[in-house]
Parts: structure tokens; C-alpha cells; sequence
């Protein structure tokens, strides 16, 4: 049952109970006033009929108490003239309407009778008696009629006899009694038969007979509520005068509920036929309201159901200003709201918070759907900010985040060739639609002196020290996630570089897939022994001896066949397996030193280590392990770092090196010269040697600058303490250089490549041999 | 005890003899009220009193009312009806002891009438339906009618057993009339009768003239 037919029933059955009820309530309110109304008439109508018979009765005995005084009469009575008093009494009957005329002799027997023979008792003896105090009158049932029964005694002059006159009660009477009364009443006459049941002699109103329906019943001498002929009457009786030996005679009185109603029945009709206009209009006027309440209702819900199915755009429908319209227009703002919220949410998964920029995952999108397009170049450009970490760790996120908005306003304006997004917490990816190499790094040092200003706040300036990868399409993919990783790997290049601009090289990308699966060889070749430390012999040129070796890592690949330090070093150093090289590096080493110096090989044995190993505060423990373990002088070793090994954490790496020096290591500066080391910092470290770059020594014959470069550098390393060794000796000429300026050691092929230890110890002998013969090979 | 009653009685009479007897006879209405006009018979053993010579009674009809209302006659008596009323009378009989008929004139009188029978005989006017007057002819040896405080008196009456009935205008018609017996010795006795009257027809002197309804 759907919505509008339950309001429609509703309004129905509402108004048909309420109707109904009202219908009831008059319905039984009339009633009771009516029943009280007849009640109050019937009461006044029997008082009244009796009363009126009374009148009657006395009238009547008037009249024959008049005939009684005819003289003839009383002279026919008084000479027993039967005849002339028989035909007197008929006469004087029929003048006053008597039906039966009587002679009552004194002594009680009827000595003429009008309408029976004479010589019987009179039957009312008790009327008789009384009628010599005064008329005697009752009404009297008699032969299946009623009479009044009227007494009156005959004076000549004194009492000689009495006359009754039998006055008949009958329907005209009644029906005379009736209308004198005035009142709507039926009438009727009851007398009580032998048989015990009250049955009617006389009614005023022929159309109802009340006495069968008092069969079984007291006489109902209050009033009381009858149906007669299946319809209500409110009956009361009133018992009359009567004589002793007559049955009992009674008036009843009916109140006829119908008639009583009948002025009512006309106001029914015409309420029914309100009700029934009214229902009829209530029917189409609730089926209206139910359609105008239903079809808005149906609407919202076809346009909830849009709604549900994501499209907001069709607007919901236009609704009066009801209720329903209250809710059309409810729904209306959901919509939007709902829309607006979606819109944020969307917004929010593809924007970053902190910069209002897309973020990594709309970047990519966004790329990838203007790779989509073939363009002819593109590039992509990763910003990133070196300081940022340390920002974040030393003033909190407050700040990063302050700055990284700033920087995102920064950037904003490099938008206009394609999309500034921020891709991680520290980077921003810049994608440039249609650039080419040259573009895209014209395009990076733009960005770079845009974001070189230091960023500013109350007190507060922080040099952000950016630096931007670069990846090149198609040089360097076609999917964005490929340009976006390679911009980060450049990236990273960069921020270790000092040229902030970098762009990918797949040689130095350690992600690539083969480099991972290197440094999984690279274990396994740490595991099983495949590496090897060469060693190239160190000249000291006082008397060019071989006191030294530098110890270099070979690694002969089973498959791939020897593999370059070069190609595997950094790669380990990024991907942190350097520490484990260096272990096995310097335990190598320290036993090849135990080695020889057990043989009697006095050299002293160069170990490389990575600036990642300096991050290491438990690799000045080790080494000491190791030297106890082999029972090394420390000494016999000396351990080499770059200049940038040293600058990338100064503060660690200081720890580290003066533990190592505390140990008595020596420390030498490897690759002099090329580094951004500045001298007044290394001053403060324990470093013993410098090795000068090897790019400096290979010109030495023919470049005077590079001859001029190299004797400074020894003198200030001399003038600062520390012992100078050149490397990449290559030739006669720059060895002898070298000696001539005081160069403390040299290595290189002009003496001897990386050597197996075997070789070396080769050489050493010769070089023992030479010794004692006092020439050099 | 039922047996020597006689003796008694006889004994009362002789010794009483010289003295004079006398009869009270006291007559009620049912309520107690004295009923006068009631006429009172004594029958007795004893020796009546002697005759006397018959009477003319003369009824007189003033103010439209028979004046006396009761009168006792002796059968011969006569009775003669005057009208002192300024109206015609129309007196009448229909009394099986006596019955006339006589229009009286203003101021005339009637015919004397010989009563000669025993019997009340009662006479009305056919003109004036109230007027009523009842002629008692009784041969009982003492006949007295009570005065006005319902007392009738008999004196000098000789001893013995008596019958004393009692008759109204008034007693209910058909019933029989009250008797009681009485043994009279020296001295007086007295004798009660409450007799159940009923109403007098006749108009109150007040409202002679006033109609009835």
C-alpha cells in the first residue's frame, strides 16, 4: 500500500469516524432526550386522561342524577311500574349516551335492566353502597367492554332505589380523550383477563396495540421502554377508579420513539448526505494532497537516487515552500555539500596540504598523461632541499612546513611550461613539456636563483641548499614513474655533488636494476672469498726503497670477469654494503701486513676507507681488534681518505679520526688537491700524509704549472708535517721531478701496477737485492 | 342463672311498683354527634298508656322546607300541609302507607289527610327537589323522637322487659332498623344507639338558596 493511498485512507477513515461518532453522539443524545420527553409527557398525559375521565364520570353522574329527579320517573319506580320505568330509563340512556341503563333495587337486586334481564344481583354491590353518600363511578370491565359505571340513587324523596348508567369506554371515546389531551400518545384500555394477561377493550389510536406486548410483565406503572410491532415505545399505565368486583382496568399510555424521531429522521438524510458529499470531496481532496505530497517525495527520490549514483549536477527538483519543499531544499544542500566535500576530498588526495601543490601521485598522473600526447622532448626536474632534514630535526615541522609553502610559492611561476608538484616531503618535481637538455638545465639554474634566497622569518634565515636531478624524456624513459625515480636518483647525485644541477646517468644510477643485482654478487663474492687486495709498492725516494703498498680491491667476477673498483665501490657505498667491504678490506690487509712482516718485510700497508665508513664509531674498535688480533704494529698501517670523505661529516668523522690517531694510525689525504678541503680544517685533524691527485703528477714532464702545483704542494705539506707521496708515476722524468722537489714517496706503473702479494714479495727481493748492490733497477 | 331472670324481674316490678320508672334513650350519629329527629318505639309487657283521641298535625312549608322535619302520628291522626312560602308546593306521597298529591297554593293549605296505617311515610315537593319531611305513624304503646341533644325520655313507664327500636330518616335504606331490649325495674335506665346516618340531604339554612354546583 503505497504512501498516497494510506493518507487518502487515513483522511477517509478519519472522517467517516468522526461523523460516525458525532452521528452516535446526536444519534443517542436526541434519543435520551426524547425518552426523558415522552417520559415527562406520558406522565402528564396519564394524569391528564385520568383526570379527564374523572370529569367525564361526573358530568355523566350529573346528568343521571338530573334524570333521577324526573317525577314520572320516580313515580313509575316508586308505583313499580316496570314497563314505563324500563322505557324511562332508555330514554333518559340515550340523552346522555349511556349504553346500559340499570335499576338497583335497595337491597342490591337489578330491578330493570336496559340491556338484560332484571331480577339478578347488581354486580358492583360496593358502587351501589357508595352511591348513597354521593355518585359512585368506576370504570368496569363487563362483558368483554369497559364502561364507566355510574350510581346514583333515586329520592321520592327519600333513596327508593338507584340508577347506574353504563357510559361505554370504548375507541371513540378514547381517541375522543386523545385529541382533547393533545398529545401524540397512544392510548389504550387494559383490562386484566381471567387468564392472568392484560388484554387490550379499548384503543385511541388504531395503529398499535400495546397490551400483548405487557403479556408476562408487571403493569408498568413507571415508564418503561417497550417495543411494540418491532418499534420503541416509552409505555406507562395508570390504573383507574375501578369497582371491587371488576377486573382491574387500566389506561396505557404509549410514546412512540419512531414518531418522536421522525422530525429527525429528515436531518439524518440530510447529514448522511453531508457526510457523504463530504467524503466524496475528503476522498479527491486527499487523493489531491496525497499526490501533491507524494509526487515531490517520489522526485527526491529519483533525485537521491542521482545522488547516490554520483551525479550532482541535475539539480533536485523545485518544490513549494512546504515541508517536502524544506526537504527538496535540505537535499539541494546536501547535494552541494556532498559535492563540495567530494570535490576536497579529491582535491585532497591529489594536492598536498602544506603547498597547495599536486602532490607525487597527481604528478605522475598528470606526466604521465602528457606522455600520453608523444611529445617530441620533455624533462623532468627534481627540487629537492638539502637542508630540509636537518630544518625539520633542529625547529620542527612548524618551519619545514612554512618553508616548504614559501618554497612552493617560489616555484609556482615554472608551472607555466607544464607542473610544479611536491613529491616528497623534501622534493618538488617540476615537469617542463617540450624541453630538451639544455632547456631543462637553463631552466634548473633559474630555479636555483630562485630558491637561493634564503628563506626568511622573524629571526630567522635558512639557506635551503637546493639542488634539482634531471631526467630527460625520452632519453631517460617514457613513463613517468621511470622520469620521476631517474629525477630522484640524479637528484641525490646531485645534493653529494658540488654541482648542484645534475642530470641522470644511468652509469652512476644505483637503482638500476643490474646494480642491485650486483651488490647481491658482491655479498655472495664477500662471502665466498672472491675478492682479492693488490698491492702497489710506494718508492720512498730518500733512497728508493719500497717501504710501502697500497692496498686496491680486485674483484674477479665468475661470470662477468674483473670488475672495476669503480664500478662497484660507490654503488656500495649507497647501498650501504660498504661497511662490509671495508671489514673485509681491513682484515685482508692487516694480515697481509702480519704476513710480511713475519717474512721480514718491513712495508707499511695504505688502507682505503669510505666516508661511510668514518659515520662508523665502532670502526676505530675494530681496527684495534684487528692490529692486536695479528699482532700489527699499528704503524705498519696507514689508512687513506678522500678530502670529501672527510667533509661529508665533519663533526663523526673528527671523532673517528683522532680515535684512530690516539691509536697510533696514521692518516693520509688521499687524492690531494682535487677536493674543496679547506686547509685550516684539515689542520685540526691528525693526519699524517698527503697523497697528491694523480691528475697533477701524470703531466709533470711537460706542464710547467703542474710541475710549479706539485712543489708547492710538497713544500706546504712539508711545512705543515705532513709526509708528501705522489701517485701515478708514470715516467723517468716526473719520478726524477719528484725526487728533485722532495717528495717523500711515489707510487705508480712507472714503478709497479697493483701487484698480488706473491709479486710484490718478488719484488721485494729484487729490490733487497739491488739494495745490497747498491743500484736501482 | 338464665331461668331465674323472671323472678328477678318479678320481684323488681312489685317492689317498684308505686315508683316511676323511667327510660333514657341517648341517640348518635355514627360519629358521636347527637342525632335529633330520631323516633323511638317501646314495646313492652307492661300496660300501655291509654288512647287518646286522633289529632290533626299540621306540617307547615316555610322558606321552602318542611317544618317539622319529623313528626310522630298515631294511626287515625290527620295531617293538614300549609304553605307560609310565597311559592307553590307540590307535596307528595309515594309512601305504601299513605300516598297523595297536592299542589298548595301560597298561603293555601291542603286537605286533611287520615293516616290510618303504620309506616314512615316520607313527602317531598316535586317543585323543591331538598324539601323532605317525614310522617312516622306508629302504634307502639310509647313512641318518643329525641330533641335536639338526640335524648328521648319515657317516664312513669311500669317494670318490665321492653323492645326499644329505633328509626331515622336518615338510616340507610334496605337495612334493618337497630331494636334493642331493656328490662326496666325502679329507677331510671338508660339506653345508647349509635345509628350510621347518612348524609342530610337537606340545604345548611346558610346555603339554602345557593345552587349546588
Amino acid at each position: 500500500m503505497n504512501f498516497r493511498l494510506r493518507l487518502a485512507l487515513l483522511f477517509l477513515a478519519t472522517l467517516v469516524a468522526v461523523q460516525a461518532f458525532t452521528a452516535l453522539l446526536a444519534y443517542g443524545v436526541a434519543r435520551r432526550a426524547l425518552i426523558s420527553d415522552g417520559e415527562r409527557q406520558l406522565t402528564v398525559g396519564a394524569a391528564a386522561v385520568a383526570r379527564q375521565l374523572d370529569d367525564i364520570s361526573a358530568r355523566v353522574a350529573d346528568n343521571v342524577q338530573v334524570l333521577s329527579l324526573d317525577f314520572a320517573l320516580r313515580a313509575a319506580i316508586a308505583q313499580d311500574d316496570q314497563g314505563t320505568v324500563l322505557s324511562a330509563l332508555r330514554n333518559h340512556g340515550r340523552r346522555i349516551g349511556a349504553e346500559r341503563m340499570l335499576l338497583i333495587g335497595l337491597d342490591g337486586t337489578v330491578r330493570a335492566d336496559t340491556a338484560a334481564a332484571t331480577g339478578a344481583e347488581f354486580p358492583f354491590p360496593d358502587l351501589a353502597d357508595a352511591a348513597l353518600d354521593r355518585p359512585a363511578a368506576a370504570v368496569v370491565a363487563l362483558g368483554g367492554k369497559a364502561y364507566w359505571m355510574i350510581v346514583v340513587p333515586v329520592y321520592a324523596p327519600k333513596p327508593i332505589a338507584l340508577i347506574a348508567a353504563g357510559i361505554p369506554v370504548d375507541d371513540a371515546l378514547l381517541a375522543r380523550l386523545q385529541q382533547l389531551s393533545a398529545l401524540p400518545n397512544t392510548l389504550e384500555l387494559v383490562t386484566l383477563g381471567t387468564d392472568g394477561r392484560w388484554t387490550g377493550v379499548a384503543r385511541g389510536d388504531a395503529r398499535v396495540a400495546i397490551a400483548p406486548a405487557l403479556a408476562g410483565r408487571e403493569l408498568p406503572l413507571q415508564p418503561t421502554l417497550l417495543r411494540l410491532d418491532a418499534r420503541e415505545y416509552v409505555v406507562l399505565a395508570t390504573r383507574l377508579r375501578e369497582s371491587e368486583r371488576s377486573a382491574p382496568v387500566a389506561v396505557v399510555l404509549g410514546y412512540s420513539l419512531d414518531d418522536a424521531l421522525r422530525p429527525y429522521r429528515n436531518v439524518a438524510i440530510a447529514w448522511a448526505s453531508l457526510v457523504a458529499l463530504g467524503l466524496a470531496i475528503g476522498l479527491v481532496g486527499a487523493l489531491l494532497i496525497a499526490r501533491g505530497v507524494a509526487r515531490p517525495i517520489e522526485k527526491l527520490a529519483a533525485a537521491a537516487h542521482r545522488i547516490g549514483a554520483g551525479d550532482y549536477a541535475s539539480s533536485t527538483p523545485a518544490i513549494k515552500r512546504d515541508e517536502v519543499g524544506q526537504l527538496a531544499a535540505a537535499l539541494s544542500n546536501m547535494t552541494l555539500a556532498i559535492a563540495e566535500r567530494e570535490e576536497r576530498i579529491r582535491y585532497q588526495a591529489d594536492h598536498d596540504a602544506v603547498t597547495a601543490l599536486p602532490n607525487r601521485h597527481a604528478a605522475e598522473a598528470a606526466i604521465q598523461h602528457a606522455l600520453l600526447a608523444r611529445p617530441v622532448a620533455g624533462a623532468l626536474l627534481m627540487v629537492g632541499l638539502a637542508r630540509l632534514p636537518e630544518v625539520i630535526q633542529t625547529m620542527g615541522h612548524a618551519i619545514s612546513d612554512r618553508l616548504m609553502r614559501d618554497a612552493g610559492r617560489r616555484l609556482r611561476p615554472f608551472a607555466a611550461r607544464g607542473l610544479v608538484a611536491r613529491a616528497t616531503d623534501t622534493q618538488f618535481a617540476l615537469w617542463l613539456d617540450g624541453a630538451d637538455r639544455a632547456d631543462a638545465i637553463a631552466v634548473a639554474f633559474r630555479i636555483l636563483d630562485a630558491l637561493g634566497v634564503p628563506y626568511q622569518e622573524a629571526d630567522l634565515s635558512i639557506d635551503t641548499a637546493p639542488a634539482i636531478g634531471i631526467a630527460l624524456h625520452p632519453a631517460h624513459g617514457d613513463e613517468a614513474s621511470a622520469l620521476l625515480r631517474r629525477a630522484e636518483v640524479a637528484l641525490f647525485a646531485a645534493l653529494g655533488a658540488e654541482d648542484p644541477v645534475g642530470v641522470y646517468d644511468a652509469g652512476t644510477d644505483p637503482h638500476r636494476p643490474e646494480r642491485l643485482s650486483l651488490m647481491a654478487e658482491l655479498r655472495e663474492a664477500l662471502d665466498r672469498n672472491q675478492l682479492r687486495l693488490h698491492y702497489q709498492p710506494k718508492v720512498r725516494l730518500a733512497d728508493d726503497r719500497i717501504d710501502g703498498a697500497e692496498a686496491l680491491l680486485r674483484w674477479q667476477h665468475p661470470s662477468r670477469g674483473a670488475v672495476a673498483p669503480d664500478a662497484f665501490i660507490p654503488l656500495a657505498e649507497r647501498t650501504g654494503n660498504i661497511r662490509r667491504v671495508t671489514r673485509w678490506v681491513l682484515a685482508s690487509a692487516i694480515a697481509q701486513a702480519h704476513d710480511w712482516s713475519m717474512r721480514g718485510h718491513a712495508l707499511r700497508i695504505a688502507i682505503n676507507l669510505s666516508a661511510r665508513d668514518l659515520a662508523d664509531p665502532d670502526l676505530p674498535t675494530r681496527i684495534a681488534d684487528l692490529l692486536s688480533l695479528h699482532a700489527v704494529a699499528p704503524r705498519s698501517i696507514v689508512l687513506e681518505l678522500t678530502e670529501s670523505a672527510i667533509m661529508a661529516e665533519p663533526d663523526t668523522a673528527v671523532q673517528v679520526l683522532k680515535r684512530l690517531a690516539d691509536l697510533g694510525i696514521d692518516l693520509a689525504i688521499d687524492d690531494f688537491g682535487v677536493g674543496q678541503s679547506s686547509l685550516a680544517y684539515l689542520r685540526r685533524l691528525p693526519v699524517r700524509e698527503i697523497k697528491i691527485d694523480r691528475s697533477f703528477t701524470q703531466k709533470l714532464a711537460e706542464d710547467v704549472g703542474d710541475r710549479t702545483l706539485v712543489r708547492s704542494i710538497v713544500e706546504l705539506g712539508h711545512r705543515l708535517g705532513y709526509r708528501v707521496t705522489a701517485e701515478g708515476i708514470e715516467s723517468r722524468a716526473a719520478f726524477d721531478y719528484l725526487r728533485d722537489v722532495g717528495c717523500d714517496h711515489v707510487q705508480g706503473y712507472y714503478i709497479a701496477p697493483a701487484l698480488e702479494p706473491a709479486a710484490l714479495e718478488a719484488m721485494l727481493a729484487r729490490d733487497d737485492d739491488a739494495a745490497h748492490r747498491g743500484v736501482r733497477a | 342463672m338464665h331461668v331465674g331472670m323472671p323472678a328477678i324481674a318479678a320481684w323488681m316490678l312489685v317492689s317498684t311498683a308505686a315508683s316511676a320508672a323511667e327510660l333514657d334513650i341517648v341517640v348518635d350519629d355514627a360519629r358521636g354527634a347527637p342525632a335529633a329527629d330520631a323516633v323511638v318505639s317501646l314495646h313492652g309487657a307492661g300496660p300501655p298508656p291509654p288512647a287518646r283521641e286522633p289529632l290533626t298535625h299540621a306540617v307547615d312549608q316555610r322558606d321552602e322546607t318542611f317544618v317539622p322535619y319529623v313528626d310522630v302520628f298515631r294511626p287515625g291522626d290527620r295531617v293538614v300541609f300549609r304553605n307560609s312560602d310565597r311559592t307553590r308546593h307540590h307535596v307528595y306521597s309515594f309512601a305504601p302507607a299513605k300516598s297523595f298529591e297536592f299542589v298548595v297554593a301560597p298561603g293555601g293549605d291542603t286537605p286533611a289527610v287520615v293516616l290510618d296505617r303504620v309506616g314512615a311515610i316520607a313527602v317531598g315537593c316535586n317543585i323543591h327537589d331538598r324539601m323532605i319531611t317525614h310522617l312516622y305513624v306508629s302504634d307502639a304503646p310509647w313512641v318518643a323522637k329525641s330533641d335536639a341533644h338526640g335524648r328521648a325520655v319515657f317516664h312513669d313507664l311500669p317494670a318490665g322487659h321492653y323492645t326499644v327500636h329505633v328509626w331515622h330518616p336518615l338510616l340507610r335504606p334496605g337495612k334493618a332498623e337497630p331494636e334493642q331490649a331493656i328490662d326496666i325495674g325502679a329507677g331510671t335506665a338508660t339506653l345508647r344507639f349509635a345509628l350510621p346516618l347518612l348524609p342530610d340531604p337537606r340545604p345548611d339554612p346558610d346555603d339554602r338558596e345557593r345552587a349546588r354546583y
